[in-house]
């Protein structure tokens, strides 16, 4: 790509662009300024496919979370000890097995996901996506789907996940792309991902991320987390390249923990203010896991239905990639999340020379 | 890994490894961090004193010298726990069923070790007054249910505690953040700091930290002097001089330098105080990163053992072993009426051992290994000491017993690193347990963070 080359459009700033409409107007392809347009992330939460009343995919209901299994493990709780019952189930919790699941979990049983066919295979276990597309691959929802916390527009983990990434500075991820000759169409542009040291601008709400804002990036705490891939956008699509191991920070309720994803990409709808759509990968099943309990107590699983101890159990049994090469297990598990971002300026140090790394130069 | 020293210099390494322009500001770090924290004189009744503890500050103890708590009030997720002010709920009873606070386990069942278990007061022995014992200040008298009498400061009931076993020992409770999930803590009490309207201190890993009263972190420069700015023009458009009213007045460690006509900086110490613009939250430590500033302690927390080191994480700084592995302390409070804790050798080890090993002490040593002091450790303190611990049991050992570990303690509590943080930086057991480690968990040791107000 050569970024030099007279552009149009490039010596105008987006928010000058915004601002006076020319977006709106012009039929010109938006080329951003040097080639370069950041986006922050303002949403990320688990893909799920629901249908109204959720009979189609989950129809033998929902499942059960621990507050409904100490009643049906522990009837008689107020003969029994702190060890036979809630130590019992916070040792399963902590230190889960794959022995099969003693009380009943629903997986979903539906033919549809959102998500994308990372194998380039359609197997018998895929599932097809809502536009026809088969080969989708998605077992965190098959595990996932059928538990209510998973599930929006108010299941608490919907809510406090997806939450998380505005509030919280320790999950600032967003990604730059590079090269970039028309936001619409390029064959080729660079992607690399960076955390951001900032917390977002939003609307006078609070509540509303708005583009234009300003981030700089995580040279410090955050050097591990930067990535690069490349990619291509078709009519406005950006499909990237994987990324063999992204680490993606998501601290909830004050644990820094984080989920891995192999061989991750993104299939993102572009426009000059915003980047929504997919990231989609193989999830590490022990970090999806522990991710997931570190910051939620059994109290806050129990608001959600979400059994821990199943769930683990679950992802194990559903797990499609990535075997262990001593015991074959399976250690990761095919996902896909929605994603929002929003424009920034992403600021990079200060005497970083010109296309060089941020963080290694 | 940089060899950890001093528990209160992590900033001071952040701002050597950025500007490599560390060893002026070190020096005068380390000349000074012996300082104490200066304390109100509040009137006490006869027989109570002040002693300044290293990790808690100034605290006040009784005639033998037995540092005081509370135990205030506490919401829980199914009501509140702790004591109403005037209001003493510590008895000589053993209570023998959970109170059912914390969801979503239900009340009724069973509390572990009944045979052994103590009653409150037996951990917290009532500070009780002579009858003809008079209020002074905030001092009063409080009348327990059997006709006795109990002291009280500022209407909370007074205990000392068996953790405490010498005069300036604090090791039943702490003055450190707890609060959401937590249990119902003791807190060890004191008088309060002596320092100028518009400032406060609080309680760190690092030590007591000085803020303004809306807890932005002050910072001072090492080029400034009581009587100088170096901090003009650029400089203070994120370094915000901290401004002292029109009547105040200079007083012991305290002083005023008019930076400018008509405008008043406070000085603490000899340093002029800043806040610093980009500070993203309260109580931070960003502002130490730049070469030069440093945040500002009444005191200094002491030394961890020489061995240790500091090692970075995503989010932050974290205490680790010599070979840079992650430690962690257990935290753990039950659910009974009396919130006893239980992350004390002396304490029921049924909730550490469910945690660390599914209860087998086994799986405990592999999953949650103790920290041991090598053959010729040494460098004990009020916050850090080797004790000998019977790994099966996880209780102190007997002199001389066979298999004990020679471990280091942490407030009086083994430490441990996690089995499955592989390299240096891992903090994969943070978090572990119930209520994200805040009850029966562990969590790290945070020296620095810029997210989640660890240091706390």
């Amino acid at each position: 790509m050569n970024v030099k080359r007279i552009k149009p459009l490039a010596v105008l700033g987006l928010t000058t662009l915004v601002t006076t409409g020319v977006l709106a107007e012009t039929s010109a392809p938006f080329v951003p300024e040097d080639g370069r347009i950041g986006y922050v992330m303002t949403n990320l939460f688990w893909a799920v496919y629901q249908t109204p009343d959720g009979k189609e995919e989950c129809p033998q209901g929902y499942n059960d979370g621990p507050r409904e299994q100490f009643a049906k493990l522990f009837p008689n709780h107020e003969q029994m000890t702190v060890e036979e019952t809630q130590l019992k189930q916070e040792i399963e919790t902590w230190h889960p097995t794959t022995e099969p699941d003693p009380l009943p979990f629903y997986d979903v049983e539906g033919p549809l996901s959102w998500g994308l066919n990372l194998d380039g295979e359609v197997g018998p276990n895929d599932f097809t996506h809502p536009d026809g597309t088969e080969g989708i691959d998605n077992e965190v929802y098959r595990a996932v789907g059928c538990i209510i916390g998973f599930r929006g527009p108010d299941g608490v983990e919907v809510i406090f996940q997806d939450k998380a990434i505005t509030d919280r500075r320790y999950n600032r991820m967003m990604i730059e792309l590079g090269d970039v000759d028309d936001l619409a169409n390029d064959d080729h542009v660079t992607i690399s991902i960076y955390r951001g040291l900032d917390t977002l601008l939003t609307d006078a709400t609070g509540l509303k991320a708005m583009p234009g804002g300003s981030q700089r990036i995580d040279t410090h705490w955050g050097a591990g987390l930067v990535r690069h891939t490349e990619g291509k956008i078709v009519d406005s699509v950006l499909t990237t390249e994987p990324v063999a191991d992204m680490v993606m920070p998501w601290m909830n309720l004050g644990v820094p923990t984080i989920q891995i994803f192999r061989d991750a990409r993104f299939q993102l709808e572009l426009t000059p203010t915003s980047a929504n759509g997919l990231l989609a990968g193989y999830a590490d099943v022990e970090s999806y896991y522990k991710q997931l309990i570190r910051n939620d107590s059994t109290h806050h699983l129990s608001n959600g239905q979400i059994s821990g101890v199943s769930l683990y159990k679950a992802l194990s049994r559903l797990a499609d990639a990535y075997p262990d090469p001593e015991t074959g297990a399976k250690t990761a598990i095919s996902t896909a999340l929605d994603v929002k971002m929003t424009q920034v300026y992403i600021v990079h140090p200060p005497g970083e020379a010109e296309g060089a790394d941020p963080v290694t130069r | 890994m940089k060899s950890w020293h001093s528990a209160a210099l992590s900033f001071v390494v952040n701002a050597c490894a950025v500007a490599l322009l560390c060893s002026p500001a070190l020096a005068e770090y380390e000349a000074t961090s012996s300082a104490l924290e200066s304390y109100m004189n509040v009137p006490m009744p006869p027989g109570f004193s002040v002693v300044n503890n290293e990790l808690e500050g100034p605290v006040f103890t009784n005639a033998e010298g037995r540092t005081l708590y509370s135990w205030p009030l506490h919401q829980q997720r199914n009501g509140y726990s702790g004591e109403s002010p005037g209001t003493p709920a510590c008895y000589d009873e053993v209570l023998t069923v959970t109170a059912g606070l914390m969801s979503p386990y239900p009340p009724g069942i069973k509390l572990p070790d009944l045979d052994t278990r103590p009653s409150c007061t037996e951990l917290w022995p009532p500070v009780y007054a002579d009858d003809n014992a008079e209020s002074v200040g905030l001092w009063t008298i409080v009348p327990r249910r059997d006709g006795t009498k109990q002291w009280a400061y500022d209407e909370q009931p007074l205990y000392t505690s068996v953790r405490d076993s010498k005069p300036g020992d604090v090791l039943g409770g702490t003055t450190r953040r707890y609060g959401g999930d937590s249990p119902a803590n003791r807190v060890p009490i004191g008088p309060p700091p002596n320092i100028p309207p518009g400032f406060a201190v609080r309680t760190t890993t690092n030590g007591r930290i000085l803020t303004t009263d809306k807890n932005y972190s002050v910072y001072a420069f090492d080029q400034d002097t009581a009587e100088s700015s170096a901090c003009y023009g650029e400089c203070t458009r994120n370094r915000i001089p901290v401004i002292a009213p029109e009547l105040a007045r200079s007083k012991g460690e305290w002083s005023i330098l008019e930076r400018s006509p008509g405008v008043r900086q406070w000085v603490f110490r000899g340093k002029p105080l800043y806040t610093y613009a980009l500070d993203q939250q309260s109580w931070s430590l960003e502002g130490s990163d730049a070469a030069g500033w440093s945040n500002v302690y009444t005191q200094l927390a002491p030394p961890s053992p020489a061995s240790f080191t500091v090692q970075k994480t995503l989010a932050g700084n974290v205490l680790a072993d010599a070979r840079g592995m992650t430690i962690y302390t257990y935290v753990c409070g039950d659910d009974s009426a009396d919130q006893l804790a239980c992350d004390h050798p002396d304490d029921t080890q049924v909730y550490r051992l469910a945690m660390c090993g599914g209860g087998d002490p086994a799986r405990c040593q592999e999953f949650w290994p103790y920290v041991q002091a090598g053959d010729n450790e040494t460098g004990e303190n009020s916050a850090w000491r080797i004790v000998s611990i019977d790994p099966e049991t996880g209780r102190f050992a007997a002199p001389e017993q066979a298999g004990a570990l020679n471990v280091w303690s942490y407030r009086d509590r083994p430490v441990y690193t996690y089995g499955k943080d592989q390299k240096p930086g891992d903090v994969n057991g943070a978090g572990t347990g119930e209520w994200r480690g805040q009850r029966n968990g562990l969590k790290a040791i945070w020296l620095r963070d810029d997210y989640m107000r660890g240091t706390l």
